[in-house]
């Protein structure tokens, strides 16, 4: 069978550094070729190769055996080869139908053709099972509504090709099952899918074929059946990483770091009470929607709320951020990229806002923030190609790890950390789940909100699950299950859609 | 050009006098008057002139009312038009234009559908519109300005000149000198635009300081310009320069010929007291068989220290 | 995400365009200036440039953090108009029982400021507590202050007492050791300005909001008190600037400070500072405005080009200096 796209010795360079080097890939139709490797790996790369965003520096990229250079993304896009961006690439104010015919709406005569944009959208949807409205503004709808308009974006171009970047990264599990029923269903219809993941379970489940890249290499290629997941995470990161949660080591302390009652957030949450004991790594789980971040931006002053807030016995009132980091309690955002870090400033710039008052007498100090900058970078490992790099360019593990230096700086006695490894590569994420037990350890109280359910049973001493806006209950030790969370996340006895 | 910021204000005043009064007796009748805005001192002057004359002549001729519109711009001054004729049924409309060009159609119209017309100081780019113009005389301003120049500087002389706003205006004046000074051995070394305005000629004067070595006498034009001339003089020290000649009539500079100021001889009119003639000579029109229509012209005249007391306004802004 | 996608950023302080452009600009024209008229480089000359710039010039530093914190503010030139008509009044008013001297003065001094501090809260109160448009609020005071001068003047022009102009006007046109007050109040706000964005905190949160107020928010920066602050230190240096301004011609009128608000934008953008907010340097500023100074001395001290061509020329310039400062980006 010819491939539907292939990629042959294909090297790509920027300026003096290779990031890929001799790739050969293939994708068949109606099968689903899953990439993956660590952050910086070239899996980037590569799949800007494949839809016409980069030109290779040598190698042949082929389209249905015939050998091909794309003008530009454009030009792949009209050969059917379509690329859906992790960061989704949707106009916010636009609607669902409007951004699927983005750039080719239908015209008639010099009109735009709304009724026959809209009847297609629909069909389109509908094929999706998606059931949002064409109407819709973007900007209101979710996350994985988000990403089925991408999907049907590129079925309107009759996409032959799909390569999907991360596309479970922001979704729930729930909502990746209905994405992964759809490829099911492009695959049935001929498509040729390619996606990456750091998920090595979902890169089992529905991938056929699997390339592991390390280093802007093929390490490993085969059938998916042929790798079990630890095989996957060792290929890519070249050691053995079988223990990704550390073991649990350190005492809880005796005393109460945090206690909260009522806590109210207007449209979030709803009477909000739990408390949290020293040295206690605490995880939040829940469906997205549910309140988790919202509560805690609440808790912290971000947003406004009520209740009765009490750090280490003590009433306290946190009307702002910086009251919270006064009375020791920080929030990690889950948003590194728009709420977390200057894209466009320095690491130093980025690692002293929070704490400038520190490094701040008449002036600020510079050397004394450079000294922090290193002794942060060696501390948390944070990989850059130069101290002066804007932050907008380091891999998305070594902002995320950045970010936390950037929190600890202010030596919070209870830190928030909502989605710590939210796009990170499995290698970068057992380092930050090894930070995590050190703060502990070293007396810190953690609180852990994560959509990834193994990553909160992984860490967490005890977990707290949120719906709609309310503790739904509360789970420890051997009740620490999957199962158990899932079903209080979904409220107990609720079978109308729940199947799975 | 001074794109001013006025519009605030005086739109909200030029609104409110539109909107009020709307249920007047039936013989009353309504004169429009639509100048430009206060943008600068002379402007300012006209404007503090015509509201002055309407608040007299609203007294004198009960039967008339009047409304006041001030523009920063001409697609503005055409809107106040249209509105006056819309909302107040305007029986006279007394008009300034800002530039000719673009007011000439709109006032056009008014006069056609009979409205009496009066239009001041810049005349319509067509003749015969208007049933009475009442004129400044710009090429006669330069005129003047250029005659004074010559009896002042009997050997000939350097100097330089500041010209206004690049208008049709600032055209005729430069050319009224020219001409007057022509042959007299006066040679103009250096000429910019001062926009009539203390600012920028200040600034335009400091420079032609440093360019030119020697200056003998400056033709500011304008009054406005002279202030500003003659503080970069004072700071410069200099002492080549034996006067400047402003123009306009302010009362401040008008006060210094008055006094004997060495370095303002003279001045030379261009009253901004126009508007209040022509608001006058409608009023008339429209309330006796007086004939008014015609062409009305203010000849600019010298003033020197021995007739200064004449042209001195005290409560004048200008 | 790989690190080698995305736009390859400069390195740190090397020698490029983004940097060097604004001064290569001044040199070009400083070399200009000097080869069309031997005057220009005269120390009388050099001093009028810079006293004429210095108005603009404090006014344009204070601009240079509010468009760096990611805001805007068009009403600075009317500000100028109304504080400077304000001060005039009151010196005025105050004459008959103060009589002309110093003391005098400091009132009138004390009036821009306060005047300026009052007029930059109101801004920044629209602004940051009732959330409208930085754009929408300072057009809006902008025609408020123009038209409360107006006002003020009658229409005409407010003229200070002859008396108290002997006494004030050494502040624009005397100094010390040669260097005339308006040069050295100008490079005092300058220096520290710079200081201030580069190394105070107060910078440093200035460029952090206006590169994404969200991550400062969520960094305990309070955005609002950065954005009102910036506000309120234009408003005072719009105060200082007036208080150079006033003793000059002694008068302020509708006319008064027009386009000015354009003209300090526009050296902050010459300078370097981003119009979207999120850096800003002073020093390119101060380049800046003397740019634009020069551009305009330099048409005055020559023959030969039209002067109605003057804003064509300055137009021109200005796209050419923001230009050179593109052109790294094009080469990566």
């Amino acid at each position: 069978m010819t491939a539907a796209l292939s990629l042959a010795g294909i090297c790509r360079s920027f300026g003096p550094v290779q990031v890929l080097g001799d790739v050969d890939i293939a994708l068949a139709p109606g099968r689903v070729h899953a990439l993956i490797g660590e952050n910086g790996a070239g899996k980037s790369t590569t799949m800007k190769i494949m839809s016409g965003y980069l030109a290779p520096t040598r190698g042949t990229v082929s389209l249905n055996g015939e050998p091909v250079i794309f003008a530009g993304s454009q030009d792949a896009e009209g050969r059917g080869v379509v690329l859906i961006h992790q960061e989704f690439n949707l106009a916010d104010q636009l609607t669902v139908e409007q951004n699927i015919f983005l750039g080719h709406e239908k015209r008639r005569g010099p009109f735009l053709d709304k009724a026959a944009m809209q009847a297609e959208s629909r069909a389109l949807l509908e094929r999706l099972n998606c059931r949002v409205s064409p109407r819709a503004t973007v900007r209101d709808i979710s996350n994985a509504d988000k990403q089925m308009v991408e999907i049907a974006k590129a079925l309107s171009r009759e996409a032959r090709v799909l390569i999907m970047d991360e596309p479970t990264a922001v979704l729930t599990e729930r909502e990746a099952e209905v994405l992964f029923e759809q490829v099911e269903r492009l695959k049935a219809e001929g498509v040729a899918v390619l996606f990456t993941s750091h998920k090595l379970d979902e890169v089992a489940r529905i991938s056929d074929d699997l390339t592991i890249l390390r280093d802007g290499r093929v390490v490993s290629q085969g059938l998916t059946a042929g790798f079990d997941q630890d095989g996957m995470a060792e290929a890519m990161v070249g050691r053995d990483v079988s223990s990704l949660y550390p073991e649990r080591r350190g005492a809880i302390g005796p005393g109460t770091a945090l206690e909260v009652r009522g806590l109210t957030v207007p449209g979030h949450a709803t009477d909000v009470s739990f408390s949290l004991r020293k040295g206690e790594i605490l995880g939040l789980s829940g469906l997205i929607g549910s309140g988790r971040t919202e509560t805690m931006e609440g808790l912290v002053g971000l947003r406004s709320a009520t209740g009765e807030v009490r750090i280490g016995g003590k009433p306290v009132s946190l009307k702002s951020p910086k009251q919270a980091q006064a009375a020791g309690l920080c929030y990690l955002t889950e948003d590194r990229k728009s709420r977390g870090l200057l894209l466009d400033k320095g690491m130093r710039e980025n690692l002293t806002l929070q704490c400038l008052p520190q490094f701040t007498d008449w002036l600020i100090d510079t050397a004394a923030e450079e000294a922090a900058l290193t002794k942060a970078i060696a501390e948390f490992d944070i990989r850059a190609p130069s101290r002066g790099v804007a932050v907008g360019n380091l891999s998305g593990g070594n902002q995320q790890k950045l970010l936390i230096a950037k929190v600890m700086l202010a030596d919070p006695d209870t830190v928030i950390i909502d989605e710590p490894t939210r796009g990170i590569d499995i290698g970068t994420k057992q380092q930050i789940y090894e930070f995590i037990h050190a703060l502990a350890r070293a007396g810190k109280s953690i609180i852990v909100i994560s959509s990834e359910m193994q990553e909160v049973i992984g860490l967490a001493d005890r977990i707290l699950v949120m719906r709609t806006g309310r503790i739904a209950g509360e789970v420890s030790g051997v009740e620490m299950t999957e199962d158990r969370i899932v079903r209080l996340a979904m409220g107990l006895g609720a079978r109308r859609e729940e199947a799975a | 050009m001074t794109f001013d910021k006025i519009t605030g204000a005086t739109g909200a005043f030029a609104l409110t006098a539109l909107l009020a009064a709307p249920a007047l007796a039936q013989d009353t009748r309504v004169i429009g008057v639509s100048i430009p805005a206060a943008t600068h001192g002379w402007a300012g002057g006209m404007n503090f002139h015509a509201q002055e004359a309407i608040d007299r002549l609203e007294e004198v001729y009960p039967e008339l009312d009047f409304v006041l519109a001030t523009a920063s711009d001409p697609g503005k001054q055409v809107n106040d038009i249209e509105d006056m004729v819309a909302t107040r049924d305007i029986a006279a409309l007394v008009v300034l234009p800002f530039e000719s060009e673009p007011l000439t159609g709109p006032v056009k119209a008014v006069a056609d559908s009979g409205t009496w017309v009066t239009v001041v100081d810049r005349g319509l780019a067509q003749e015969g519109i208007e049933d009475l113009y009442v004129a400044g005389d710009n090429t006669g301003f330069g005129r003047v300005s250029g005659e004074y120049m010559v009896s002042a500087l009997p050997e000939g002389g350097k100097i330089v000149a500041l010209r206004g706003i690049p208008t049709t205006i600032d055209n005729e004046r430069v050319a009224g000198f020219e001409a007057a000074i022509e042959g007299s051995g006066i040679e103009i070394i250096d000429m910019e635009h001062g926009n009539w305005n203390r600012d920028d000629s200040f600034t335009v004067m400091q420079d032609f300081l440093s360019k030119h070595g020697e200056i003998d006498a400056v033709w500011a034009s304008d009054d406005d310009m002279a202030i500003g001339v003659l503080a970069a003089l004072e700071q410069s020290g200099r002492d080549d320069v034996q006067f400047v000649l402003g123009g306009a009539g302010m009362k401040e500079m008008i006060g210094r010929v008055r006094d004997g100021d060495t370095m303002i001889p003279a001045d030379v009119t261009y009253p901004p007291a126009m508007i209040a003639t022509a608001i006058e000579l409608t009023a008339i029109g429209l309330t006796s068989t007086a004939p008014v229509s015609g062409t009305f012209t203010i000849g600019s005249v010298l003033i020197t220290q021995e007739n200064a007391e004449e042209y001195y306004y005290p409560d004048s802004p200008f | 995400m790989t690190a080698t996608t995305g736009t390859t950023r400069r390195p740190r302080p090397g020698i490029d365009l983004h940097v060097l452009g604004p001064i290569l600009a001044l040199l070009v024209l400083v070399i200009v200036g000097a080869s069309l008229n031997s005057n220009f480089l005269s120390a009388a000359n050099i001093t009028n440039v810079l006293s004429r710039s210095a108005f603009i010039g404090i006014i344009a530093v204070g601009m240079t953090f509010v468009i760096t914190s990611g805001g805007l503010d068009l009403s600075v030139g009317s500000m100028a108009a109304f504080i400077a008509g304000l001060m005039i009044l009151v010196m005025n008013g105050l004459l008959p029982t103060m009589g002309p001297g110093w003391p005098l003065v400091f009132v009138g001094m004390l009036t821009a400021i306060v005047a300026g501090t009052a007029a930059g809260f109101v801004n920044g109160f629209l602004i940051t507590s009732m959330r409208i448009e930085a754009f929408i609020v300072t057009l809006g005071t902008m025609g408020i202050y123009r038209s409360l001068v107006t006002w003020l003047a009658d229409g005409g022009t407010l003229s200070l007492d002859f008396g108290m102009r002997a006494v004030i006007r050494p502040i624009y046109f005397e100094g010390l050791l040669g260097i005339s007050w308006p040069i050295l109040v100008f490079a005092l706000v300058a220096i520290v300005g710079e200081i201030v964005m580069r190394r105070a905190a107060f910078g440093r949160h200035a460029a952090a909001v206006g590169s994404n107020d969200q991550v400062a928010r969520y960094s305990s920066v309070n955005v609002n008190r950065v954005r009102m602050l910036t506000y309120v230190f234009l408003g005072i240096l719009v105060g200082v600037a007036t208080i150079m301004y006033v003793p000059r011609l002694g008068s302020a009128s509708s006319s008064t400070g027009v386009l000015w608000e354009l003209e300090a934008i526009a050296a902050v953008i010459i300078g370097g500072t981003m119009l979207k907010g999120g850096f800003g340097r002073v020093w390119g500023t101060v380049i800046g405005v003397l740019i634009l100074s020069l551009i305009d001395n330099i048409l005055n001290l020559t023959d030969g080009v039209s002067p109605y061509l003057n804003g064509a020329i300055q137009g021109v310039i200005i796209v050419l200096a923001v230009i050179l400062q593109r052109e790294r980006k094009a080469e990566g």
